[in-house]
């Protein structure tokens, strides 16, 4: 039974393929973004572990922790896709509906689904978790026993948070109301989002890049050294691998057998939980907005105030008589549509958190980056071109999350859309417009709070906050028409819609575009830095203006071919 | 907000020439060719797969044709889209809204995709929550709604910007009895009173035979019967009989002639033209 259900699931994906009319271009598209981003990453991965070798007498100490580190990464990145994985194919997928009427018995439709959730979360993490881990073998200069045993890591150690959030979402279901589930599994996410923090912090990435940070060589190389706890899989993943990368000591067999035990037993013990409890849950699920809790009562009232403002239907009613002659305007609707649609779905509020604690958690650690900035490794321009890198990361994060599937979610009802006397085009600038001022807020709050941190000088935080604000503007324009090249009307979740393979090839597309436009940009940005420190002229050369031009029209071009390219997408889809 | 008629009465507020729909090789709508005059309830009826939902959506502009021409009230669909789609309002067989709205922010958007006068929409809007039993649920949320308040909802929609044309896939699914009432009473007083054109597609044989003036019987992707129901009838030789024997008598096929339009329809050779 459990091959039936698997294969029903793989031949649906296998139709959705075939029946994407004018998506050839997908496939080609996604491994050619998907190159040009493996070989960005390998570079910058191989260029970091020479630098980290370089720091002598503690580089492959450093080279460790480094890796340490992206494994901890990978371990909070995996837990919040599968939790948000677990809860859409277990109790949202729209098949489950049918499969719980079916003579499907608990345990092949448990599996099926659990396996579902496992390649769904996971396959992206994988596919650009290698070229770090293979660009650091490569400057390690390890043997292919090296490149093997990766593989034999990787897998069981993506397959430990599915276990952990198929029981998370199963507690979550049977334990908490159902009109809470949501919400709480968004602050699942950032729970695990935290965790990682401390982890990170603990690490203190900054300093060791830095030795004279350290008190003593004594006091650098016992942090160095500390064991790493035996608790968490990232570390039994380096434990596993040391020895191949550093072509010394044997493999840590302790550790390898719980990296493959571990998710067996989480698997088993999984199994037999959604043996006892998962009927209940998904009936909890499907009970949907009902019970009588204080933030229950609290939401009702919110959305009583938010539904009845200007004093009901009937003096609302009266206020438009009073403007005969006036007409309404369709785009101004569209915005209040989408901004009603919005702010009246508790499960975006969640996930709203999770981008507030995202930035406090990067403004926080702005001011430890600040302290490498000292040294060589990364300087005063290479921490003011960092930041605005991640200004513009947090941007398309921003964008990827909440626009990226704005015309998603318009769901079945996008029939309005298409019926309406208005053009594709201009619902999707409609969405734009609309969209556009959080992400603007965000990336301008994000760049003045970091430099605003740091004493930055106010020429250059205003000069920062100008190209920030061209990325923001852009990059929602770009998430919005993508949105419309490969929409998900089926897709009942927006986090996985924002987890979906257009989804990333957006994400990809315009993390490049950001790069792009800061690497032409530079010449300029240099220059006037140097300008207003007042160690040089205002003499700008036609290469700089060249570089600025560039860096401003690709941004703008591009949002402006995803709009027009998102609209005549839509239109082939009729 | 009101349309003062372009074209005289005689003259059809909907042309359709030459209207083909493929997907992939399988043909859903073939080669339809359909006029519909002014003021009148014209029905399309076929059996499941017919095509009838297809030729709906291609004329309300959600699906685009492969071939043929749709023009509405001298609007071509294909090069004046928004111009046809300004007189025409459309319900789909099943009421997909957006649950976060209430009902009057619904209508209020509605009405302001179609740029209508604010004062003149606050009486409609007004008239039609009244007409369709909705006035007390203005500030509920729509998620609240069942499936029949949804549908008055809908039809409330699509009636707010007074359509010249008026587009119905399936009417009567999820509306109780009395919605039905509602509905048909509707359909006769929109086109005798206020000139409006009503495109149905229906099921439902009762109502076909009470509101409708003209049919289209639809099978296999192609108009195979159409008039008024005397007319179908006396094509049928059941001079006497209801919609429903003259519609299972025009749709009977033999084994063979359902298998060489079926093998037709996916384009598969040898198929009989």
């Amino acid at each position: 039974m459990y091959l039936e259900l698997i294969g029903a699931k793989l031949r649906t994906v296998k139709g959705n393929l075939r029946s994407a009319q004018g998506e050839r271009h997908r496939g080609p598209l996604f491994i050619g973004l998907s190159v040009i981003f493996s070989v960005m990453l390998f570079r910058g991965s191989y260029w970091l572990v020479t630098q980290a070798l370089a720091v002598q007498p503690i580089g492959e100490l450093l080279v460790q922790k480094l890796v340490s580190l992206a494994f901890l990464i990978f371990l909070g990145m995996l837990l919040f896709s599968n939790i948000v994985s677990a809860f859409t194919t277990f109790y949202l997928a729209d098949d489950m509906d049918f499969l719980m009427a079916q003579p499907v018995s608990w345990d092949a439709l448990f599996a099926s689904r659990y396996t579902e959730a496992l390649v769904q979360s996971s396959w992206v993490i994988v596919l650009f978790g290698m070229p770090p881990f293979t660009a650091l073998g490569y400057a390690m200069g390890a043997s292919w026993s090296y490149y093997a045993m990766l593989l034999a890591v990787f897998l069981p150690f993506v397959a430990i948070p599915t276990g952990i959030a198929s029981l998370a979402c199963l507690l979550v279901t049977n334990m908490l109301i159902a009109s809470r589930m949501r919400d709480t599994l968004g602050f699942l996410g950032m729970v695990a989002l935290v965790i990682l923090f401390y982890g990170i912090r603990a690490l203190q990435p900054e300093k060791l890049f830095n030795p004279d940070s350290f008190d003593s060589l004594g006091e650098m190389v016992n942090l160095l050294s500390t064991p790493p706890s035996s608790y968490l899989p990232s570390d039994w993943a380096i434990n596993v691998l040391s020895p191949m990368i550093f072509q010394q000591g044997s493999i840590d067999i302790w550790s390898l057998a719980l990296l493959y035990t571990t998710p067996s037993a989480l698997f088993f013990i999984s199994a037999w939980c959604h043996r006892k409890m998962f009927y209940r849950g998904y009936t909890r699920v499907q009970e949907g907005r009902h019970g009588e809790s204080v933030l229950t009562v609290l939401r009702d009232k919110l959305m009583q105030q938010s539904t009845q403002r200007g004093g009901g239907v009937t003096r609302r009613l009266e206020k438009l008589k009073e403007h005969a002659g006036e007409t309404f305007g369709p785009m101004q609707q569209l915005i209040i549509k989408d901004r009603l649609i919005f702010t009246r779905d508790a499960s975006q509020w969640s996930n709203m958190l999770v981008i507030v604690a995202m930035m406090i958690i990067y403004l926080v650690n702005f001011k430890y980056f600040e302290i490498a900035s000292g040294t060589a490794f990364f300087g005063e321009v290479g921490l003011y071109y960092f930041n605005m890198a991640i200004c513009g990361f947090v941007v398309v994060a921003l964008s990827g999350r909440f626009l990226f599937p704005s015309v998603s979610i318009e769901g079945r009802s996008f029939w309005m859309m298409m019926q309406a006397p208005i053009s594709l085009e201009q619902m999707l600038v409609g969405k734009w417009i609309g969209a556009m001022a959080p992400v603007i807020f965000v990336g301008q709050f994000v760049i003045w709070a970091s430099n605003i941190l740091i004493s930055q000088n106010w020429g250059l935080t205003l000069l920062a906050a100008t190209l920030v604000l061209i990325f923001s503007v852009c990059v929602a324009g770009i998430s919005v028409g993508l949105g419309a090249v490969y929409p998900q009307f089926y897709n009942p979740n927006a986090s996985s819609i924002a987890a979906s393979f257009g989804a990333i090839i957006f994400m990809i597309s315009s993390i490049i575009l950001v790069l792009m436009s800061l690497f032409f940009s530079f010449r300029f940005v240099q220059h006037m830095t140097q300008v207003i420190k007042g160690t040089h002229d205002l003499e700008l050369t036609m290469n700089m203006m060249i570089g600025l031009g560039i860096a401003i029209a690709m941004p703008t071009l591009a949002a402006y071919a995803a709009i027009r390219l998102g609209a005549a997408s839509l239109r082939k889809r009729m | 907000m009101s349309h003062e008629p372009e074209s005289a009465p005689d003259k059809p507020i909907l042309t359709i020439t030459g209207l083909r729909k493929l997907y992939g090789k399988f043909t859903a709508v073939d080669q339809v060719d359909l006029e519909v005059t002014p003021g009148q309830v014209f029905g399309i009826l076929g059996p499941n797969g017919a095509g009838k939902t297809t030729s709906l959506r291609m004329i309300t502009g959600l699906i685009k044709p492969t071939a043929g021409e749709i023009v509405i009230d001298g609007h071509p669909m294909s090069t004046s889209p928004l111009e046809a789609k300004r007189i025409t309002g459309f319900i789909p067989d099943r009421p997909y809204v957006y649950d976060k709205l209430t009902a009057f922010e619904y209508l209020r958007f509605i009405a302001g995709l179609y740029k209508m006068d604010k004062a003149k929409a606050a009486e409609r809007m007004l008239e039609l929550l009244a007409l369709f039993e909705l006035a007390e649920w203005g500030d509920s949320l729509i998620e609240g709604f069942s499936h029949g308040m949804k549908q008055r909802l809908v039809f409330a929609g699509a009636l707010l910007p007074n359509p010249k044309l008026l587009i119905v896939d399936e009417p009567m699914v999820g509306l109780d009895p009395k919605g039905h009432r509602l509905i048909k009473n509707l359909f006769v007083s929109l086109t005798k009173e206020e000139g409006m054109t009503i495109l149905l597609s229906t099921h439902t044989l009762e109502v076909a035979e009470e509101v409708c003036d003209q049919i289209a019987i639809v099978n296999h992707g192609r108009i195979i019967a159409r008039g008024t129901l005397s007319e179908l009838r006396m094509a049928s030789g059941e001079d006497q009989g209801s919609l429903e024997e003259v519609f299972l008598s025009i749709t009977e096929q033999k084994e063979q002639e359902r298998a060489d339009a079926v093998a037709r329809r996916f384009g598969q050779d040898g198929a009989a033209e």
